[in-house]
């Protein structure tokens, strides 16, 4: 029997700001290949623990491992691709080229006086032409849409060639059309070059049952498992402390 | 026309002026997207403080104001950094703080001399060899660097947040980037003046960005509006007798309009 890599390992983990307890003793697994969700109420800690992961906030206490190292000796980022909340949301006037944009993405690999290679060209165009945002590429950032701003963002994201990507809260700023398109291609990436796909969301009308796993976070990761368990009533009132009636119905 | 160049005032007020217009723009760039142009209005305020201790003490009034201008930067980011504070309350309190801390020095000293104003206006007259050795060689530094971190700097200003957690070093990179605007400020106040050089640094990247270009190309119309003001600038300084800092924020206004009509939006 073959294990999958674990690319996220998170164990009793605890944060608190100021007097307030924001996340206490979460424990967590993503493993290579995985498509997971981060669902909970607004404010129940799922940003957080998304920075706690990225290095962005230090944890109170616990222990945080990616690819297997502990975090604080982790020099790899590039294998992670974030795409945080409201990154769509550009300044109209910002001097950035979405061929600018998306190599962004292969900065950290370039180092000093890195100039472009043959091989970052190939990746910056290969990422956008996965998302398709290359008719755009001498467009200003800030004069797309919300929908064709997120696609940049992923495809920056991309350019790094990254095992995992994090998307924080994508529909903000994008309309609901774009939106399922968005998860779409999330869902493509995944099943065809393997990338394991993390997001969060509060909406659970996003929730696909192809996901490998849900994590319900509300100030602690009250529950872990798929979307078949996730969505009975008992559940989702547990998430959201308060009686749900669950309703399905097809997009 | 051309003939002015035979003055050696004006060979060395030109090579000073083309040197801080090159870098300035380049470096304003990067302050002017991360809505930090007070910075450079802050520093230039606080080098006017070096200034005044050098004149009261006999010092070399360019590098106290090297000198002044680093220190401040470095605290001013570390306020802002570490300690969570506000960018504009923090440049607030050390711009009104330095122009205080700078009039009592010179109150101090007995006079507000001809030497202090051409400090605050710039002076085509005032930039000697000595100036050009010390601008020479902090300038070749402060362009190597700007060069070499050129895209790290940018993805800092598009997107600090990614940029951190793609693995840049974001915290040093921003502590490097105030103090080679630190420099370029203490370095420009003989051309400029400290009361003008803000502009210098951050006119010509806003008026760049106007033609809705990608970074590359706003930086180096940037630098050619600049290269072109400071030319200008200096030139009506010596046919006019004007204080050459003013003479080239008014250029660096012309462009700046002329961009804002040409661009309609």
């Amino acid at each position: 029997m073959k294990f999958a890599p674990s690319l996220f390992e998170v164990r009793d983990l605890n944060f608190t700001h100021g007097e307030n307890e924001i996340l206490k003793t979460v424990n967590l697994t993503i493993l290579e290949g995985e498509y997971c969700a981060i669902i909970g109420p607004n404010g129940g800690g799922k940003t957080t623990l998304i920075r706690l992961l990225m290095g962005l906030e230090k944890p109170t206490s616990g222990t945080i491992k990616l690819f297997g190292t502990d975090q604080s000796k982790f020099r790899e980022w590039h294998r992670i691709g974030y795409v945080p909340q409201r990154s769509a949301l550009v300044d109209a006037t910002f001097p950035a080229t979405v061929r600018e944009v998306v190599a962004m993405g292969r900065y950290a690999r370039r180092g000093i006086l890195g100039f472009e290679s043959p091989k970052d060209v190939s990746a910056i165009e290969e990422s956008m032409a996965q998302m398709g945002v290359s008719d755009l590429r001498d467009r200003l950032i800030g004069h797309l849409s919300g929908g064709q701003r997120q696609r940049v963002m992923i495809a920056r994201a991309l350019a790094s060639h990254p095992k995992v990507l994090i998307v924080d809260e994508p529909n903000t700023g994008v309309d609901v059309e774009s939106q399922h398109r968005f998860y779409d291609l999330l869902r493509v990436l995944n099943k065809t070059k393997g990338i394991a796909i993390l997001f969060i969301t509060h909406d659970v009308g996003v929730i696909a049952e192809d996901i490998s796993k849900l994590f319900f976070v509300n100030q602690t990761l009250l529950l872990s498992q798929t979307p078949q368990e996730m969505l009975r009533c008992d559940s989702m009132s547990r998430l959201y402390g308060t009686p749900a009636h669950v309703v399905s119905h097809n997009h | 026309m051309l003939e002015m160049l035979n003055y050696p005032f004006m060979q060395r007020a030109f090579i000073a002026g083309l040197m801080i217009a090159l870098l300035a723009a380049m470096s304003g760039s990067f302050i002017v997207l991360r809505r930090y142009s007070l910075l450079s209005e802050t520093l230039a305020h606080v080098s006017l403080v070096g200034v005044s201790v050098g004149i009261l003490f006999g010092l070399s009034p360019l590098w106290m104001a090297v000198v002044a201008s680093l220190i401040a930067s470095w605290l001013i980011e570390y306020l802002r950094s570490v300690h969570g504070m506000y960018s504009d309350s923090v440049l607030a309190i050390f711009l009104s703080g330095s122009l205080a801390l700078a009039i009592v020095i010179v109150s101090l000293s007995g006079s507000f001399n001809a030497s202090l104003f051409s400090y605050l206006f710039g002076s085509i007259l005032s930039v000697s060899n000595d100036d050009l050795i010390i601008m020479g060689l902090f300038g070749s530094l402060s362009m190597a660097l700007l060069i070499l971190f050129f895209k790290e700097l940018y993805f800092i200003a598009f997107d600090e947040e990614v940029a951190r957690t793609s693995g840049i070093r974001v915290s040093l990179l921003n502590f490097m980037l105030v103090s080679i605007i630190a420099v370029i400020i203490a370095l420009s106040i003989r051309v400029v003046g400290t009361l003008l050089i803000g502009a210098l640094m951050v006119i010509p990247p806003v008026a760049a960005i106007r033609f809705g270009m990608g970074f590359f190309s706003t930086t180096l119309l940037s630098i050619a509006i600049a290269l072109v003001c400071v030319v200008a600038g200096l030139s009506l300084s010596f046919f006019f007798s004007l204080p050459s800092g003013a003479a080239i924020v008014l250029c660096l206004l012309v462009a700046f309009i002329f961009a804002m009509v040409v661009n309609k939006r």
